[in-house]
């Protein structure tokens, strides 16, 4: 099963050397390229990327936005970092921001390949799969109770598609563009898989609800009636996106707890979420310096006292305050609420 | 001091930089904003705050302690926030370096 391996850099000497240097080792992996950040963001999107090499200073979207829309939207996509700019404060950053390796350039091109081969084998430590049926074989992750994440390749097409499992429940699948329900219809619509199984699922937001039976069977149930019609669109195109939830009206705590929840999830280092207007004078001073600045209406604060906990302050009728853990997803949160 | 915080001028989304005692008085600004009043209140109000990022409708404000008062940074919505402090953090200690010894106001050239 040939994995794709994305590298990104701004630097196209660099990109032609390593696509030439990684060329000897295409039967373990291939190579996909992106001259920044956005590039790689439309190629993640496009395509099943099994492992991210990208340096950090580009233009348009640097390295470190990159990675934090990785860890966002495919946080199984393990991210090397490669940068001729090094500090340890950077390597630490980079970890933090979830990179599993770093590289400072220059760097021996076979020293890269090997960090990839060693971190692809980890996709299929639970073993490799040829020449089998998805269905069959998913209904076994489910009787087992297996946390693991599931690659799959179709033969004929070369599609690839991954789901996610969790304790036996299928959370969440992808497959090219398409997430949850309508990428597991697509997944369970192929007759003839490889796939290998990797013992272990990032923590990830669960899109799927229904149970793998009920998919399975509208699965192949969607994919005879396309071919009773003779359309080769696939199932997966063919399932609605389910209309966003609504957020119940109630106090704003209530409110700021129910979008963390959705918007961010749990386990993000968020503590405690209650009203304290013993932040009033200070968020009013915020607006004063906004309006000097002017930077429009203020939307959220975050505050490091250089203590155990960090605070986010929301405006309103009352201060609204997030207490978080200082290593607490910080650029997706304030994202989330800066929204 | 262009030189110390060239990295951070040089970012994509970024629109102003100020470096100022901790009374609020301003030591060095990038280009010339108009908040010599409301600056001083506001880091008078932030008590030794370590670190505060604000976001508003249209900017980002992001406010670093150093040794001698605050860096302050007027950004755009998209700006990277990890970069921002990688390149924060590795401004610091020339900050403190230039601050030292002939005291700060003697080296930093007032744009008042």
């Amino acid at each position: 099963m040939v994995k794709k391996v994305l590298i990104v850099d701004d630097d196209q000497e660099m990109l032609l050397s390593l696509e030439e240097g990684l060329s000897k080792y295409d039967e373990t992996f291939s190579i996909s390229t992106a001259e920044d950040g956005l590039g790689a963001v439309d190629e993640l999107k496009n395509s099943t990327i099994s492992l991210v090499v990208t340096d950090l200073k580009m233009p348009k979207m640097d390295g470190f936005s990159l990675l934090s829309h990785i860890m966002e939207h495919y946080p199984e996509i393990p991210v090397i970092i490669i940068t001729g700019y090094s500090t340890s404060e950077m390597e630490r950053l980079a970890r933090e921001g979830g990179a599993i390796g770093y590289i400072a350039k220059p760097f021996m091109i076979d020293d890269l390949a090997k960090r990839i081969i060693t971190t692809l084998r980890k996709e299929a430590d639970g073993g490799t799969l040829h020449s089998v049926s998805s269905g069959i074989f998913l209904q076994l992750m489910e009787m087992e109770e297996k946390t693991c994440t599931v690659r799959l390749i179709e033969k004929s097409s070369g599609k690839q598609g991954i789901l996610f499992f969790l304790d036996g429940q299928l959370l969440d699948a992808r497959c090219d563009s398409l997430r949850g329900e309508a990428a597991a219809y697509e997944i369970f619509s192929w007759d003839d898989v490889s796939l290998s199984i990797q013992n272990a699922c990032p923590p990830r937001e669960r899109r799927i609800h229904r149970d793998l039976q009920a998919i399975l069977l509208d699965a192949m149930r969607l994919k005879d009636e396309l071919r009773r019609l003779g359309k080769g669109a696939t199932p997966g195109k063919k399932k609605p996106t389910p209309a966003k939830e609504k957020i119940e009206r109630t106090t704003p705590v209530e409110r700021v707890k129910q979008f963390l929840k959705k918007e961010v999830g749990e386990g993000y280092g968020i503590e405690d979420v209650y009203e304290d207007n013993s932040w009033e004078s200070f968020v009013k001073g915020i607006g004063r310096l906004g309006a000097a600045f002017k930077a429009g209406e203020f939307r959220v604060a975050y505050i490091d006292r250089g203590d155990s906990k960090d605070f986010i302050l929301l405006p309103g009728e009352s201060v609204t305050v997030v207490a978080v853990n200082p290593k607490c997803a910080r650029d997706r949160i304030m994202e989330a609420l800066g929204e | 001091m262009k030189e110390i915080l060239g990295d951070i001028l040089a970012m994509e989304e970024v629109q102003g930089v100020v470096v100022c005692s901790s009374e609020g008085e301003i030591l060095f600004m990038e280009p010339r904003l108009e908040i010599e009043k409301s600056l001083p209140l506001f880091v008078r109000a932030l008590g030794g705050i370590r670190e505060a990022d604000l976001i508003f409708e249209k900017s980002r404000i992001y406010m670093r302690k150093t040794e001698t008062g605050y860096l302050v940074i007027l950004l755009g919505l998209f700006a990277s926030g990890a970069m921002l402090r990688l390149h924060v953090d590795m401004a610091l200690p020339s900050l403190k370096e230039r601050g030292k010894g002939k005291g700060l106001r003697s080296l930093f050239r007032r744009n008042k």
